[in-house]
Formats: C-alpha cells, sequence, structure tokens
C-alpha cells in the first residue's frame, strides 16, 4: 500500500512547473507582507458576513470560514480529466436514480447493487417513487469530494448530491485573492468561477415544468438559523431571484406560488436547500414547520420541479458509493476515469476478514454521519477505540464502510509567517441541466491542524481558491 | 360477495381554518381476493383531487382547500365484489426463513419500524411462541394467538405512537396495535410481515349495528399479512382471530400504519376540532348478477 504523500506544489524539492511563477512571486513578498494580505482577506471576508457556524457544538458558535493565502493550481491538461471523470460520474448518478424513482429498476433487477443496501439507505425515499425530473436531473447540482492519493491520482471520497454546500467561498474566494494577490493573478491564465450563478439559473429553468415559458425559480432556505443561510441568500443574488423559506410559499390546487405584495405569483422551480424530511409535512415530518403543505403533491402532478429532486440520499449513502464505478460502467458502457477510494463493505465475509485484520491501517466512517463526524482513523486510533469498533461493526455492518487510508496531498499553506504543508482535499461542483456543467475548479479544503487528514470547515478546516489554468502553466513572469 | 362501501371524515373545526392539505388512502386495491368495481370520491368544499399510485400500489388520493372553511366532509364511496380466499398450502417449512437470499429480498418487511419497534422480552415470547412449530402458516397462526392472548379489544385505550411495548404491557388495544404486536413478534424471529389497511363488513355491536340489518356501521380495520415462503402474502385478522375472507377488503399495505394511514392532513387554524369518521357498508344482493353465476 502507498503510504507516500504527494505535494501538489512542489517535485523534489523544486517547484512544479505551473507553480513556478506563484513561488517565484511568494518568495519575494517579506514575511510580514504575507502576514499582513493574510489579514485582508480575513477582513473581507468579515465585512462580508461570511461565516459558518459549527455543528454538533454546544457554543455554536459563527466563524470566519478562514481562507489560506496560497492559492492552489490545476494545470489545463489535468482538469480536462477531472472534469471529464466528474461529468461522467454525475451522468451515472443521475441515471441510476431516475432508474431508481422513476424507472423499472433495472439496474437493481440486474444485481449492479444489491436491492437491499439501496433500500436501506437513510436517504432512500419511497415517497419519492413516481416523482419525474425533467431533463433526468436528480442531481441539478452535486458536490463531488476529489482527493489525491500518494501517487497524484485524483480519487472519488464522496458524493454529495441533496444540498452540497460551499460554492459560495469558491466565488468569495476568487474575489479575495484577486485583491490579495492582484500581480499573480494577473500573472496567470486562472479560467473564471463568476458565472456560477448564470450557469445554475440556465440549469434550473431548463428544468421547469414543460407549460411554462418563462419560468421562475425561487432559492429556498430553512431560515436565517441555517449554517449555510450566507450562502442561500449569495446565490438567490447572484441569479436574482427570490429567497423564500417554506411560509413565504403557498399550494392551491397543486400549483406553487409565492406571497408578493401584489398577491400570489406563480413558481415554477425551487432551487431547494431543505432537507427532503421538511420539505412536507404532509408527506414527510408532521412537526416540520420549515416546508410548505401539498409541494410535493404539486412536484408529482408535474406543477413545479423541485431541484435536488427528492430521495438524491439512496445515491450518495456512503455503501451505495462503493458501487458508483460499477453504475457507470452499467449505465454508460465505459469505465470510470476517476477512481473511487478502495473500500471494503463489512457484510461482505471476504470484506469483513480484510477489516478486523487491518483495522489498525484503515479508516472507517459510519455511513449516516456528515462532516466528518465518527470517522475512525485506524492508525491513530487507541486500543479501546478499536475494541469498540470492532463490536460495533459486528453489530451493525451496514452503518459503517472501510477504506484505505489515503494520505491526502498537502500543499504549501501560509501558518503563521511561513510556508507549511497542509493536507487538502478538493470538491468541484457539477451542474446538471440540458447539459452537464463543471465549474472549473471547486472548493479546496485544507486541515489547518498539523498532520490532520480532516478538512471540513467544522471540524478546523479551511479553504484555498482553486485556479484552473488555460494552459499547463509555462508563464511567464512579468 | 359484493360490498358497497361508504368512508365517510367529518372535521367540524372550533374557528375558520384555511390552507389545509389531504392525503387519503381509503380506495380499496383490486386482486385475486377482490374486484374493485367502482369508486367515487366528494368533498365539501369542492377541491381538486390529485390522484396517483404510491410505492405500496395503494391509490392515493391528495387535494388541498385553501380557501377558509369550519367544515371539512370526505366521502368515498367504493363497490367492490371479494372472492372466497384459496386455501393454504400447509406444509411449508419454517427452516425457509433462515435462508439468507430470502432473508435479503424480505429486508424491508423483516426490520422494525416506528411501529413495531420490538424489547429483548417481546422477542423471546416470541421465539417460546414458535419453539418447535415447523410450518409457516402454524408458526404465523401461533403468534396471532399469542397476541390475542395478551390483548383485549378496547376502544381509545391507546393513542397512534403509543410504544408497542408500553401497549402489550397495559394489555389493551385497537386493531393497529393487535396488527403491530403480531407484525412485530413475527419479525423478530425472522418471518416477513406486513401492515393492511381496509374495511371489515362485519357487524360491530359497539357502534349500534346488529349483523342483519342490510347496513351497517363500522370502522375503518386493520390486519397483517405474513409471507409464507413459496406461496405468497397470507392474511391475518388478530383483532377477531378469524379467517381473511370475503367480509374483509383491503385497501392496501406497508411496513406499518404510517405507510398506509386512511387520511393525513395539516391545515391553518386552531389545533382542536372534533372529527367524526364513519364507515357504513351494504350487501348488495343484485339480482342481474347473482343469476350469471
Amino acid at each position: 500500500m502507498l503510504k507516500t504523500t504527494f505535494a501538489e506544489a512542489y517535485d523534489n524539492g523544486e517547484p512544479r512547473l505551473h507553480y513556478r511563477a506563484l513561488m517565484e512571486r511568494l518568495h519575494s513578498l517579506a514575511p510580514g507582507d504575507l502576514q499582513g494580505r493574510a489579514r485582508l482577506v480575513e477582513s473581507t471576508f468579515r465585512t462580508l458576513g461570511i461565516t459558518f457556524a459549527v455543528s454538533g457544538r454546544e457554543e455554536g458558535l459563527e466563524r470566519t470560514w478562514p481562507m489560506d493565502l496560497v492559492p492552489r493550481i490545476i494545470p489545463g491538461s489535468e482538469w480536462e480529466i477531472i472534469e471529464a471523470g466528474l461529468k461522467q460520474r454525475v451522468r451515472a448518478l443521475n441515471l441510476f436514480l431516475d432508474d431508481l424513482y422513476v424507472g423499472a429498476q433495472a439496474a437493481l433487477h440486474d444485481g449492479v447493487i444489491p436491492r437491499w443496501v439501496v433500500e436501506s439507505a437513510d436517504g432512500y425515499l419511497r415517497e419519492a417513487h413516481g416523482l419525474r425530473a425533467p431533463q433526468g436531473a436528480h442531481c441539478v447540482v452535486a458536490g463531488i469530494d476529489l482527493i489525491r492519493d500518494g501517487g497524484g491520482v485524483y480519487r472519488v471520497l464522496e458524493d454529495n448530491l441533496r444540498v452540497p454546500s460551499g460554492v459560495s467561498y469558491v466565488l468569495e474566494n476568487r474575489v479575495a485573492m484577486t485583491r490579495a494577490l492582484p500581480i499573480a493573478f494577473r500573472n496567470h491564465a486562472v479560467r473564471p468561477v463568476s458565472h456560477y450563478g448564470a450557469s445554475l439559473l440556465t440549469a434550473l429553468r431548463s428544468i421547469a415544468p414543460t407549460a411554462s415559458g418563462d419560468p421562475t425559480v425561487v432559492v429556498l432556505t430553512p431560515g436565517i438559523a441555517n449554517s449555510a443561510y450566507f450562502e442561500h441568500a449569495f446565490l438567490a443574488r447572484q441569479m436574482g431571484v427570490e429567497l423564500v423559506e417554506g411560509r413565504d410559499l403557498v399550494v392551491q390546487d397543486q400549483v406553487l406560488f409565492m406571497r408578493t405584495t401584489r398577491g400570489l405569483a406563480r413558481v415554477d422551480v425551487v432551487y431547494s436547500r431543505v432537507g427532503d424530511e421538511f420539505l412536507d409535512p404532509v408527506v414527510f415530518r408532521h412537526d416540520s414547520l420549515l416546508g410548505i403543505p401539498g409541494i410535493v403533491s404539486a412536484y408529482r402532478a408535474g406543477n413545479v420541479t423541485i431541484a435536488n429532486a427528492i430521495g438524491n440520499g439512496a445515491a450518495d449513502d456512503k455503501a451505495v458509493y462503493a458501487y458508483v464505478p460499477d453504475m457507470i460502467r452499467y449505465f454508460l458502457a465505459e469505465e470510470p476515469i476517476l477512481p473511487n477510494v478502495t473500500t471494503y463493505l463489512p457484510w461482505q465475509n471476504e470484506d469483513r476478514e480484510q477489516i478486523f485484520d487491518r483495522l489498525e491501517e484503515l479508516v472507517v466512517k459510519p455511513v449516516a454521519e456528515a462532516g466528518g463526524y465518527g470517522i475512525v482513523i485506524g492508525s491513530q486510533a487507541d486500543r479501546a477505540t478499536l475494541e469498540d469498533l470492532r463490536a460495533k461493526l459486528t453489530a451493525q455492518p451496514r452503518g459503517y464502510i472501510a477504506q484505505e487510508t489515503i494520505q491526502l496531498s498537502t500543499h504549501p499553506t501560509l501558518i503563521d509567517a511561513s510556508l507549511e504543508e497542509r493536507h487538502i482535499d478538493l470538491r468541484p461542483f457539477v451542474l446538471t441541466g440540458e447539459d452537464i456543467e463543471v465549474i472549473p475548479g471547486g472548493l479546496t479544503r485544507v486541515a489547518l491542524p498539523e498532520g490532520s487528514l480532516i478538512v471540513n470547515s467544522s471540524q478546523g478546516g479551511g479553504s484555498k481558491d482553486t485556479w484552473v489554468l488555460e494552459d499547463d502553466g509555462a508563464v511567464a513572469t512579468r | 360477495m359484493n360490498l358497497q362501501i361508504r368512508y365517510t371524515t367529518t372535521f367540524n373545526y372550533p374557528k375558520t381554518v384555511r390552507d389545509s392539505h389531504n392525503v387519503l388512502k381509503a380506495c380499496p386495491t383490486s386482486n385475486a381476493a377482490q374486484t374493485l368495481e367502482s369508486y367515487d370520491l366528494a368533498i365539501d368544499p369542492p377541491a381538486r383531487v390529485f390522484s396517483y399510485v404510491d410505492y405500496w400500489g395503494t391509490r392515493v388520493d391528495s387535494f388541498g382547500i385553501f380557501e377558509p372553511h369550519e367544515q371539512l366532509t370526505i366521502v368515498a364511496t367504493s363497490h367492490v365484489v371479494t372472492h372466497p380466499a384459496p386455501s393454504i398450502d400447509l406444509s411449508i417449512d419454517v427452516a425457509r426463513y433462515a435462508e439468507p437470499d430470502y432473508r435479503v429480498e424480505y429486508r424491508a418487511y423483516l426490520d422494525p419500524t416506528r411501529h413495531t419497534e420490538w424489547t429483548p422480552p417481546l422477542a423471546e415470547l416470541a421465539r417460546d411462541t414458535v419453539h418447535g412449530v415447523e410450518d409457516a402458516n402454524g408458526a404465523a397462526t401461533r403468534l396471532m394467538e399469542a397476541v390475542r392472548d395478551r390483548l383485549s379489544y378496547a376502544p381509545g385505550s391507546t393513542y397512534v405512537g403509543m410504544e408497542l411495548a408500553q401497549v402489550l404491557e397495559n394489555g389493551q388495544g385497537v386493531c393497529q396495535d393487535y396488527a403491530h404486536a403480531h407484525i412485530a413478534l413475527a419479525r423478530s424471529v425472522g418471518i416477513p410481515a406486513r401492515y393492511v389497511s381496509g374495511y371489515l363488513y362485519a357487524a360491530d355491536q359497539s357502534l349500534g349495528s346488529t349483523p342483519d340489518e342490510a347496513e351497517i356501521d363500522v370502522e375503518t380495520h386493520a390486519w397483517v399479512e405474513i409471507h409464507i415462503p413459496g406461496w405468497g402474502w397470507q392474511p391475518f385478522d388478530p383483532t377477531n382471530g378469524t379467517p381473511v375472507a370475503e367480509s374483509h377488503v383491503k385497501i392496501g399495505h406497508g411496513r406499518d400504519y404510517d405507510d398506509v394511514a386512511p387520511l393525513r392532513g395539516v391545515y391553518h387554524g386552531p389545533e382542536d376540532h372534533e372529527l367524526g369518521v364513519s364507515v357504513r357498508i351494504s350487501r348488495e344482493e343484485l339480482a342481474g348478477r347473482q343469476s350469471q353465476q
């Protein structure tokens, strides 16, 4: 097994071709200057009010999401492969969801993925059967988490197909970066990301019920208490559409309306950032005050489209993830371009033996948790934790997956006044409407504590601006 | 049997309510045991009804009333012809329940749900009950009897959402409780079981009916289907302990009550309301039809 770590910017102590200009520029700045620019970034974010709440903690504190001063650079030819791989994966995931909820469940009948694995996924909703997604776009917005292994190979770590967040940071990081390092930015042919709002709106309009000529789109938020409220407001502003809460919407004769100062206005497409279970108290949780009674019927009647579609949790479950390469082969008759991380399933006999033999080498994840909670890294766990884990794996095999420990690539990161290597991942955002579009780059997350492999914002992570170059980086420094 | 069923629900609100949204599952299904001849839905105040068939195969009528109203009446009328049940194969070995492929296939009906959660003592009771029983139908029957031994029928003794262990400890329940208890015991020993919602044509003396009336008042009923390997889903009525036959009219099935609840709704307005539910069933002697047989 590969234990090495891939360094993004350096190869044998020398900057890689596409990092040369940036490193030259950074090293030409005085250490105090770097820190000054970092403070500028921080104050920019504070002024903009970009914060996130740390979930699962008593304090519930809002913090700014720290952006590191050193951007991550991806050469154009490398991005081409990533982009093709992401499009392929999201195409297959959409086909799988359409087959599962709208189609004949051919993938289950043909044994591509065991029926019980899908049916026991928390996010699989029988209430979603028969809900048609125009364009087959069940995942209009997908966030696919990528990591780079010791050999520099990009691998998919996780699919986020329900309400993936973080894209607002991609856009805001770019704005902050052009202020903090304007010369370095100008010296690179960086592909833009600012069109994300326009692309999202195009995708959302393309899934409107066919009857509407000029569809009305809204962004539905759980409200200001939600940790991603900033992003919801940001996206509504970027698209120039209304930001609404459940109480602003009403269903009348299976048609969705928004309350306005001039009366009710018909809504055709809802970009929902409310979890499925809270969407409609008639169908799901009775006690939900966030939802809109009757909206699922309106959707079923074909009078409104909700994005992402309901029930996508059947496809981004961590156990279902293990079968995505097979979905690609089955639905597209292609080999996966981006491999998964090698994954072991505790309910399969041969896999279970591997897991129990090599528990101290593997990473074990609970399938139902998000945000990095509950993950056990075998090499860092004590004896008691591992024993406890063995018991849990035996009692609840469907509740966990095990994966090879990937060191995650490292990237120079400004820590105090010096550049130090820290682990990073990448969440690109993939939009599906009439076509599939990937926004160049995505959110690079960085684990700020030294040696940490957990990049989630809730676990002490930060972010980086991600530069996808038009070329492969042979740019002259001016 | 030729049955005319009139399901009526009336909500009387103390103050005006508005923006009411409802999901009704009251339409009988068609299968080998029964044929749905007609189904008609009347709602007052009038509403546009959107109907579809859900994952479980149950017809769902969804409708909303946006305008302010003080009363809501739903009348679902159906005409069903029920047929005699085929006799069950009594020789199917319970050992088949343990086959791994079988357990995987019927997993949805083996896992506990909100209303069918069992405790270790309940599982022990189920194990003791089926101990030594060799045929599948016999095991299901014994479990039904175990439920009947522990519960007596008492309207109003339980509420939706009450824990099953609590219901059994109190020893009283209604048809939903009998059904959930039977399902939980069966699942706890690895026998797939599902919940059935429907109507029962039987005089309910507590509602003032006598068996010889032409039209009788009943309530919506619930019973159970147990899967018999290689045979199919076999119905059991744990509330009455009688065979499920031509007097039983099935609406639909699911993992528990939540999947087939007859009526779910939400509205804007005061929380308390007066609810009247009635089901009237009449048995028709249609001369023309009879003579054709």
